[in-house]
């Protein structure tokens, strides 16, 4: 049980928080289809960060000192300058649907398009090879939280809560789920919120009210960058390892996916996410999986291929799509580039 | 507005541009062997650096990317599937090509071809190409699922010697009732994993594990991983015969098809490893990365493969090691001091016997396992009183002490 809900919360938490960015965007007016490639870039930039700090050797002490609070802090500043790099990636986009007015699906296309043929490119330049890793040691012994460093000794237990959220786990995790929470609240209770969802309902509304709607689809977008690169650094630190290969998975399409099913509200979002990510773990360990404790794996009991866990994550999506795709009600201008002079 | 924007936008371009190319290894201040050739022709230049014959026993501080003023180089080498870094098979053998080509002055080349892991044979065709026309004189090919493409290359550049690191001979043709020729220009040298994986299950279940796992690459299709696998459970079986203890085993293909790293194997590890699962035999290039990520996050353990993998986690106890850098030195030295004939069209199998396999001594972290005990079994399997089964057809049998789970 421990373990399952560990792993799904690490499959959860970078969806969710990419399903957020695609919320900020489109709620704003923008479809942001490039999450895919902003999350790419981002995990990119967040890996080369860690890379070049760990050779410049800034955080070796802290490492040997076992002093965690330290490496926390670097693994915070890796999520920055990933959300700093995604959301300079966006701007691309955002350039592209609010000062040239394109078509935003293309836009969103040529983003993911590019960054994967980018990243790949600077990798081979860096690496010599198709994949950026850390340059010493793994990502659970620099960042993940253990039970050693709250005093238990390797057999302790620390109690259901305590292995559960606390031993074995990523500390990203819960800064993106903190700030999916704050997100949410800004999105729903602040002035600049209502504002920004105006901006997608009914620009034109918004704009005789003298909100400047460029500035706001502006900040929808770039919220939006920064919230997808720092989901792909979480995505590659607590699922890859902290590499980068120019691939995420087909994690910002299925962040679309979540979104959609979410009906762009947060909560649905969360919900979306988590389902999943649980299956998704099912999909990959339901060998191991050993829901009452009795030490007896009823997964593998069931005589059916592994294929069939696998396809899971993904028929599970197609399925519940089809179901409440009819329901959901995305927000009524996205897409369309805002032209003042149209009533 | 606009203006601004552009600006920004160049500017960003531009830092991330920076950033890398400040990254780039090579660059200026390393020199590559072929410079060193032509430098210390020149008398005048005796004073400089690097100018005397590289004597280098660091792969790691020897150039990855030379260039050569003509643009030729001699030494190829090309990779199936996987990175080149990989810490593992491929990198083993790329650091054999280093070291011989600046012990002996010679022109090195690393060739990837297209499309990454999911590189076809024609991509390799066209890597080999490209290798041909750069001067390439020896091509060093690490990997089974070269065959296809070498036999092709080979062919077609019978003046062009292939070294074929876990290979095999060739014929002209890939047909068994009418194959052709043996092509005489690829040496195919394969190891007797079987040796170095019946040594590490013999290590680690002496050292006290009871709770095995193995996680190979190529998808149960690749001898080289087969052999260490079948030899792996041999060596469990006999240590835990002989101590009277039953031992399980884990055992699987998964997720290792193309000898990556993959958030889903380091999944699937998570939960082996949290299910009771204590120790681990990574056999397969990048995979090792998320296995052991997988292991440290558990206090578990792994077993490194092909090179000496302990400095690379915490978590490798030992490593199931084959001579990769030894073999590359052998095919090379037969190339270039016009021996080939002794090695074109055979296959050269390196065992125990060739002192071509092998667990590190120096830097395992075993305790129970003594390196006494360790050097009575490599002889044992040496003069032949150890027998480690290669046909690895058997595998699944009926073991007196081990419980298999294939998954």
């Amino acid at each position: 049980m421990t373990f399952l809900i560990r792993q799904t919360l690490i499959y959860a938490v970078p969806l969710m928080i990419v399903a957020l960015a695609g919320v900020f965007a489109e709620r704003s007016g923008i479809i942001n289809l490039a999450l895919e490639g902003i999350m790419i870039f981002g995990a990119f930039i967040g890996v080369l960060f860690v890379n070049i700090v760990q050779d410049a050797g800034t955080f070796a002490p802290a490492k040997d000192a076992n002093n965690w609070l330290a490496l926390q802090g670097f693994a915070m500043l890796a999520m920055l300058v990933a959300a700093v790099a995604g959301a300079i990636f966006s701007l691309l986009l955002s350039f592209a649907s609010v000062n040239l007015k394109a078509d935003q699906t293309i836009g969103g296309t040529a983003l993911n398009l590019m960054a994967p043929a980018l990243v790949l490119f600077f990798i081979r330049i860096i690496a010599n090879q198709n994949i950026l890793n850390m340059s010493g040691g793994d990502a659970p012994s620099w960042f993940m939280l253990r039970k050693s460093y709250f005093g238990y000794g390797r057999t302790d237990n620390m109690g259901f809560m305590g292995e559960t959220f606390i031993n074995q786990t990523y500390p990203a995790t819960y800064v993106c789920i903190v700030l999916f929470v704050i997100l949410s609240v800004i999105l729903y209770k602040t002035r600049f919120g209502l504002r920004l969802r105006s901006c997608g309902e009914n620009p034109q509304a918004s704009d005789s009210l003298g909100i400047n709607v460029y500035k706001m689809r502006y900040a929808g977008t770039t919220i939006s960058g920064a919230l997808a690169g720092m989901g792909g650094f979480v995505y590659a630190l607590t699922t890859a390892n902290c590499s980068s290969n120019g691939d995420v998975a087909g994690f910002g399409f299925l962040a679309l996916a979540v979104m959609i099913f979410g009906n762009w509200k947060p909560l649905n979002i969360a919900g979306a996410a988590l389902l999943f990510g649980l299956f998704k773990c099912i999909a990959a360990s339901y060998t191991s999986i050993d829901i009452n404790g009795d030490g007896i794996c009823m997964l593998t009991q069931i005589p059916v291929s592994a294929h069939v866990y696998r396809m899971l994550p993904y028929v599970i999506t197609l399925v519940v799509l089809a179901f409440t795709s009819k329901k959901s009600r995305a927000p009524k201008a996205e897409g369309i580039p805002y032209d003042k002079s149209q009533r | 507005m606009k203006k601004l924007f552009a600006m920004l936008l160049a500017l960003a371009m531009m830092v991330s541009l920076f950033a890398c190319s400040s990254n780039n290894p090579g660059g200026d201040s390393s020199q590559s062997p072929s410079q060193d050739t032509e430098e210390s022709t020149a008398p005048s230049e005796a004073g400089e650096e690097n100018t005397t014959p590289v004597d280098v026993t660091d792969p790691n501080a020897i150039d990855d990317n030379p260039t050569t003023a003509d643009g030729k180089y001699e030494i190829a080498m090309i990779t199936d599937v996987g990175d080149l870094k990989d810490k593992s098979f491929n990198e083993g053998t790329w650091n054999g090509v280093k070291l011989y080509a600046a012990a002996n002055n010679k022109t090195y080349k690393y060739y990837r071809p297209a499309n990454g892991n999911e590189a076809t044979d024609d991509d390799r065709y066209d890597a080999y190409i490209n290798a041909i026309n750069a001067g390439a004189k020896v091509i060093v090919a690490p990997g089974f699922l070269q065959a296809g493409a070498m036999r092709k290359a080979a062919a077609e550049h019978p003046e062009v010697n292939f070294v074929f690191i876990d290979g095999f001979p060739l014929t002209e043709r890939d047909s068994e009732d009418d194959p052709g020729e043996v092509l005489a220009n690829v040496a195919g040298i394969a190891f007797q994993e079987e040796q170095c994986g019946y040594l590490a299950g013999y290590a680690i279940v002496k050292e006290g594990f009871t709770k095995l796992g193995f996680s190979g690459g190529g998808g149960g299709d690749n001898p080289a991983c087969c052999r260490y696998g079948y030899g792996y459970v041999q060596g469990a079986n006999a240590a835990a015969a002989e101590m009277g203890v039953n031992v399980e085993m884990r055992y699987s293909w998964q997720y290792g098809s193309n000898f990556s790293a993959s958030p889903d194997l380091q999944s699937m590890m998570q939960g082996w490893y949290t299910s009771g699962t204590e120790i681990v035999f990574a056999c397969g290039g990048s995979m090792f990365s998320s296995i052991s990520a997988a292991a440290a996050a558990n206090d578990g353990y792994v077993v490194g493969v092909d090179v000496d993998q302990s400095s690379q986690s915490d978590t490798v106890v030992t490593s199931a090691m084959k001579g990769l850098e030894q073999s590359v030195n052998f095919g090379l030295d037969k190339h270039f001091d016009g021996q080939w004939a002794d090695v074109g069209g055979t296959g050269t199998s390196l065992g125990a016997k060739d002192d071509a396999v092998g667990l590190p001594t120096a830097t395992w972290s075993l305790e129970n396992f003594s390196i006494e005990e360790y050097e009575t079994l490599l002889a044992g399997i040496k003069d032949g009183s150890v027998s480690v089964d290669s046909d690895y057809s058997n595998l699944e049998q009926s073991y007196s002490n081990v419980a298999l789970t294939i998954e």
